[in-house]
């Protein structure tokens, strides 16, 4: 067994632990410190498996045993598989995990202790199930980790299930999820009977696969229109967001393509399509990001339009660019929603219009949620400046102008919104809450430090990235990044100016800023579910009812009904059967006497 | 030989036979019915002897001989059950005796 496995059992024997010893669950902080320490260790080991890593051309270390087997032959297996794109993955899987358990030490602290060991609980489940969806052998053990993953983001969600908020978006979140795995099983089981297995290398598996293996992703990485989940699961803990809905779980649809790209890689007219659907939820996702007035919806929005940035970078044909960016953004996505957690427990609200003027009182918080903002913008230097860098010059080179122009007025959106939530959040006159506020401790702002640091450098380790997953890449200045470069900055400045200093009043476009507040996306799945979705079901529910159910219900009936007419031969008077043995005897004198059956 | 044939003889137990069967079908009495059952064997017997004496055969006649003996104790019996029935139920009525009727 390699030994990136134990980045699965640390976390699954603390997880055994609390989830069957509950007095220790019940203590809370006993509990946290186990998950922790899992977590931590977890992280050890990640960064161990990624040195020592099969480089670029050799092979994958695999270690696996039979699952499923039918007939002596296997099926599926599980195991594990590590190589570069699995080990990178999970450095950043268990890095940010680690930073988060860390962070909620402090973020919290105030929970009663059975809810505290609960949230430590499933959040040592969700790194074995994120674990377990990295290091698959094969597509099955993937999808199973995938539906885990899910399950983890449903109970954190729903943590603080007293408030009805909160169970109805754990509970949509499901559904909407579930609803694009339809795709995702679909393509599963054509997988399964194109190829007899579950590898996602098997030459015979054709672009239909990935097609619907995409549906899945779209509902997992939050695409246009299946986006509709991720805002509302920002009622679960701040540190969950940072984790589950910005770094690691939503990333886990980007990830499959990735890891399935030889069944995406040739499919042209969905890379097409990938692309343009990965540009429109940037579009999309970066405008309502604009104008939410909470900071977690913000955030939220941008981590949409970033996933949307990523699916249009691995829909350019390379893969390097969406991968990369899925990484460096899972480390400034974090500090970024963890800052917004620390401003959160500074003063107790999450709407922008309650905080301002919190640059003085918390300074460290202010100076690391800035760095997480201009890692972002694409500041030139941090990591979100390379990673963009490389996606957009990639779909420039396969030729995919329409979804280029749209990704470069991104660019230049995503800094002037987060411009606007940083100047809303610490600039400005400070708010009546904002007076009261206090610098969270020091065990969430190491956490936090630890990502800046990240967030600073990945970036340089593109070439090392590029080594791992075995293509090439330098950095080198392109047209396409010098005109995304001034864009971005452009959109940088005007955030500044609109919000920062208070110019450019006449900007908005009030029609725009309320009909994106409507929640657009939303009323229209409404709309479907009311004119679709509920005939459909109740068609097919008719059918069910009236043909199926009858047919069986006939059949019952007439069994019953024939007995009932039958059982009156048994009248139970001797009379009766001497009639019978009469008629009888007549019957067969009768056959013997005009049926020759004698001659 | 005078006298009526074989035939005579077999449409007199046919005719005896049918009168046995439409009394234990519709008499309600259970000694009429065992009159009848009665009625139906010596049809039998009747036949089993006109075939002998027409057949030449004497085998027929010695089993006509068992059959009587044998019908002897099956009244003997069959009355002893009727008696005894009539004193358990308290009647003749074959319809009445019913008790073990699902």
């Amino acid at each position: 067994m390699p030994l990136a496995a134990l980045s699965i059992l640390l976390p699954a024997a603390s997880f055994a632990l609390l989830a069957l010893v509950w007095p220790l669950r019940h203590t809370g902080k006993p509990a946290a410190w186990i998950s922790t320490a899992a977590a931590l260790g977890a992280l050890v080991v990640a960064v161990m498996t990624l040195l020592d890593a099969p480089a670029m051309g050799e092979p994958a270390q695999v270690w696996t045993m039979p699952w499923l087997v039918r007939g002596g032959r296997v099926i599926a297996e599980v195991g594990f598989r590590v190589d570069g794109v699995s080990a990178l993955m999970l450095v950043v899987v268990t890095f940010v995990a680690a930073c988060v358990q860390v962070y909620s030490l402090g973020y919290m602290a105030d929970e009663p202790d059975p809810a505290l060991g609960r949230y430590y609980t499933w959040h040592s489940l969700f790194i074995v199930a994120m674990a377990g969806l990295v290091l698959a052998p094969n597509l099955l053990q993937l999808v199973a980790g995938w539906e885990l993953v899910g399950l983890c983001s449903y109970l954190l969600i729903g943590f603080y299930w007293r408030k009805p908020s909160a169970g109805k978006a754990a509970v949509k979140a499901v559904w909407v999820t579930r609803f694009a795995d339809i795709g995702l099983m679909s393509g599963l089981v054509l997988l399964y009977v194109q190829t007899g297995g579950f590898d996602w290398d098997a030459p015979q598996a054709t672009a239909m696969v990935a097609a619907l293996l995409f549906i899945g992703v779209m509902g997992k990485s939050a695409q246009v229109p299946l986006h509709v989940w991720l805002p509302d699961a920002m009622e679960g803990p701040t540190p969950v967001s940072a984790l589950l809905h910005a770094a690691t779980m939503v990333a886990a649809g980007v990830f499959l393509v990735v890891r399935c790209w030889p069944l995406f890689e040739h499919a042209d007219a969905l890379l097409t399509a990938m692309s343009w659907i990965g540009a429109i939820t940037a579009l999309v996702a970066a405008i309502t990001a604009s104008v939410q007035t909470d900071i977690k919806k913000v955030l939220a929005y941008s981590t949409c339009s970033q996933l949307g940035y990523m699916v249009a970078g691995l829909g350019s044909g390379e893969m390097m660019g969406g991968y990369f960016h899925l990484t460096t953004h899972a480390f400034f996505k974090a500090l970024l929603f963890l800052g917004a957690g620390s401003v959160i427990h500074a003063v107790h609200s999450n709407e922008l219009g309650e905080m301002g003027g919190l640059a003085k009182k918390t300074k460290a918080t202010a100076v690391l949620f800035g760095i997480g903002t201009f890692a972002l913008a694409g500041f030139p230097g941090l990591a979100g400046f390379f990673s963009k860098d490389l996606l957009l010059e990639q779909v420039f080179e396969a030729g995919q102008y329409g979804p280029l122009a749209i990704l470069i007025f991104v660019a230049g959106l995503t800094p002037f919104y987060m411009m606007r939530a940083f100047c809303l959040a610490f600039l400005g006159k400070p708010s009546e809450k904002a007076e009261h506020a206090h610098e969270s401790p020091v065990v969430m702002l190491l956490p936090m430090a630890a990502l800046a640091v990240l967030a600073v450098v990945a970036g340089y380790g593109g070439g090392a990235f590029a080594e791992r997953i075995g293509v090439e890449y330098a950095f080198h200045v392109t047209p396409v990044g010098l005109v995304a470069l001034v864009v971005g900055l452009s959109g940088l400045g005007l955030g500044y100016a609109k919000y920062g200093l208070g110019k450019l009043q006449g900007m908005e476009i009030p029609a725009l800023a309320t009909f994106v507040r409507t929640g657009p996306v939303d009323r229209a799945w409404v709309f479907a579910w009311e004119r679709a979705f509920k005939p459909f079901a109740g068609g097919i529910g008719w059918f069910d009812r009236y043909i199926v159910d009858a047919l069986v219900n006939l059949t019952g009936w007439a069994a019953l009904e024939a007995g009932d007419r039958v059982r009156t031969i048994q009248s139970g008077r001797m009379r009766d059967y001497l009639y019978a043995v009469a008629l009888g005897a007549v019957l067969v004198a009768a056959a013997g006497t005009f049926g020759g059956i004698a001659g | 030989m005078t006298g009526p044939g074989l035939t005579a003889y077999l449409i007199v137990a046919a005719v005896m036979f049918a009168l046995g069967l439409y009394g234990v079908l519709s008499r309600r009495n259970l000694v009429a019915i065992v009159v009848s059952v009665e009625l139906m064997a010596n049809a039998a017997n009747l036949n089993l002897v006109a075939f002998s004496r027409f057949g030449g055969h004497p085998q027929g006649e010695a089993f006509a001989l068992f059959a009587l003996a044998l019908t002897v104790a099956e009244v003997v019996v069959g009355l002893a059950l009727v008696v005894l029935a009539s004193r358990v139920s308290g009647t003749l009525e074959a319809d009445a005796m019913s008790e073990l009727k699902g």
